[in-house]
C-alpha cells in the first residue's frame, strides 16, 4: 500500500483569518477539533494524479509489473470527468495492457472497504492475478475556501492498494450496511443531472455565520450525521466482533475512517475502545480525505510494524450514502506501507 | 437530572460564565452548528439520550433543552 498526499501543507493558525473568525472562536474550534494542518492539492491537480503518482512509484520500485494488473478499481467522488471513467484515463496514461478491467466506483467514507470487497470479488470470480485499488479524493474542491467549518477539516489524498491471493487460509470478516433513505444527510445537491449547473447553483450563500456554500458544495446535516455515527456504527462493530469471534482485547488495532477528531473520540468512548488502540490523528495532520483516511491511517500508524508482522485489525468506514462497512482481518506483513508526497510540476 | 449541573455543562459549551434557564440559545454568540454537535454529544454520553436534528432546531431556551433531555431519560 502507498498513500499519496499533495506537498502543499497549510496550518490552521495561518489560515483562520480567511474564515473571518475571531481569535477566541478560532481557539475554541481548534481545541474542539484538534485542528493543526492539512494537505490541499493545488488547482489543476486531481485525485487521479495523486493515485497515478503512487501507482507509478510502485511500478518503478518493482513492487508490481504492468502485466500483472488484472483490474484497476478507482473509488472517488472527485473523478476527472463525468465520462469516461477515470480508471480508463489512468490506464491510458500509464500505458497498461488491454487485457484488464477498468472500473470506477462512486463512494466516499466507506469507499476503501467497498473497494476491497470489489477487489476480493474480482480475485475470486475473475481469477485475476492482481487487483489495483485506487482511492482518491480532492475534497477541498467540494467546499468553499471561506467555509469556516468544513474547509479546515478537509484534506486531499490518494492511495494505491495492491491485492492478491495468498496460499494460507486467512478469512476476512465483512459486514456491509446501507441506508439510502438518509441520502440527503451528506450530499452535493447540484452540478449533475438532477439539478444541472447554472449561475444560480454556483451562487454562494451564508447558511450560518461564516459558513458559506453553493449548491455545488458538500452539504452536511451535522446533527443527523452525529446520530448516525453514534447509533448505527457502534452496533456494527459489536456485530462484526461477534461474527469473527473477536473481542476488544483480541483486536490489536481499530483503524477507522476519521471524519473529525471530535466525532471519532465520542464514538471510541461510546464503544469503550481505548484511545491507544484507535488512532485519531489523520484529520489534525492531513484533513479528512474521504475514503483515503483508512489507508493513510494504516500507513501513518502501523507503517513500519506491518512491514514486519501481521496485526489483527478491525477496519470501519462510514458516511455518505449513508453507508457503513466494517471488516476484521489479519493484516500484513505488507510489502510496502508508506506515505509519499506529490509535487505538481 | 441535576439541572444546575446541566446548565453548567451548557455554559462550558457556549463559553460563557453562566447560562440561565430563560436564556434563548440562538442569542449566544457561540451557538452554532459546532455547539449543537457538542450538545448532542453531551446528551448522548452524559445523559444517555439521543436528540434528533429536527428536535434540536425546535428548541428555543436553555430550559426547553433541559426539559427535553429530562423527558427523554424517562
Amino acid at each position: 500500500m502507498v498513500a499519496v498526499v499533495p506537498k502543499e501543507e497549510y496550518r490552521f493558525d495561518d489560515e483562520y483569518p480567511i474564515f473571518k473568525l475571531t481569535e477566541d472562536k478560532a481557539k475554541r474550534f481548534k481545541k474542539m477539533m484538534s485542528l493543526d494542518r492539512h494537505r490541499i492539492a493545488p488547482p489543476g491537480v486531481c485525485a487521479s494524479d495523486l493515485c497515478q503518482h503512487g501507482l507509478q512509484q510502485l511500478l518503478n520500485e518493482g513492487m508490481l509489473k504492468k502485466e500483472e494488473i488484472g483490474a484497476l478499481v478507482f473509488v472517488s467522488q472527485t473523478p476527472d470527468y463525468t465520462m469516461p471513467p477515470t480508471s480508463n484515463v489512468i490506464q491510458g496514461k500509464l500505458g497498461l495492457g488491454r487485457e484488464m478491467i477498468c472500473l470506477d466506483i462512486n463512494q466516499g467514507c466507506s469507499g476503501f472497504l467497498l473497494g476491497l470487497i470489489q477487489a476480493f470479488l474480482l480475485l475470486d470470480i475473475a481469477a485475476l492475478p492482481k487487483v489495483v485499488l485506487l482511492n482518491g479524493d480532492t475534497c477541498s474542491k467540494q467546499t468553499d475556501r471561506c467555509n469556516r467549518i468544513s474547509y479546515p477539516l478537509t484534506g486531499d489524498a490518494g492511495s494505491v492498494t495492491i491485492i492478491e491471493r495468498c496460499e494460507a487460509e486467512n478469512p476476512i470478516y465483512v459486514d456491509v450496511k446501507n441506508d439510502g433513505s438518509r441520502y440527503r444527510a451528506i450530499m452535493i445537491p447540484a452540478g449533475r443531472y438532477r439539478m444541472p449547473s447554472t449561475p444560480e447553483t454556483l451562487k454562494l450563500r451564508e447558511v450560518e455565520e461564516g459558513v458559506v456554500q453553493s449548491l455545488e458544495h458538500v452539504h452536511m446535516d451535522g446533527a443527523a450525521i452525529f446520530n448516525f455515527t453514534m447509533e448505527d456504527v457502534p452496533p456494527q462493530i459489536d456485530e462484526i466482533l461477534a461474527f469473527s469471534g473477536d473481542t476488544r482485547d483480541s483486536i490489536e488495532q481499530f483503524l477507522f475512517h476519521q471524519p473529525n477528531p471530535f466525532i471519532l473520540k465520542q464514538m471510541a468512548d461510546k464503544m469503550k475502545i481505548p484511545s491507544a488502540k484507535l488512532p485519531n490523528n489523520i484529520v489534525s495532520l492531513y484533513g479528512n480525505c474521504s475514503s483515503v483516511t483508512i489507508p493513510l491511517n494504516i500507513a501513518l500508524n502501523c507503517g513500519e510494524q506491518l512491514l514486519r508482522e501481521k496485526r489483527r485489525v478491525c477496519l470501519s468506514g462510514y458516511g455518505v450514502g449513508l453507508s457503513w462497512i466494517s471488516m476484521v482481518m489479519d493484516l500484513g506483513p505488507l510489502a510496502a506501507n508508506k506515505i509519499v508526497d506529490y509535487e505538481s510540476t | 437530572m441535576d439541572k444546575i449541573k446541566f446548565y453548567e455543562q451548557l455554559s462550558e459549551i457556549l463559553d460563557v460564565e453562566q447560562v440561565k434557564p430563560e436564556d434563548v440559545l440562538k442569542d449566544f454568540e457561540a451557538w452554532d452548528s459546532l455547539a449543537i454537535l457538542s450538545v448532542l454529544a453531551m446528551a448522548d454520553l452524559k445523559y444517555g439520550v439521543s436528540i434528533k436534528a429536527e428536535e434540536i432546531r425546535s428548541v428555543v431556551t436553555a430550559a426547553d433543552l433541559a426539559s427535553m433531555v429530562e423527558a427523554k431519560q424517562k
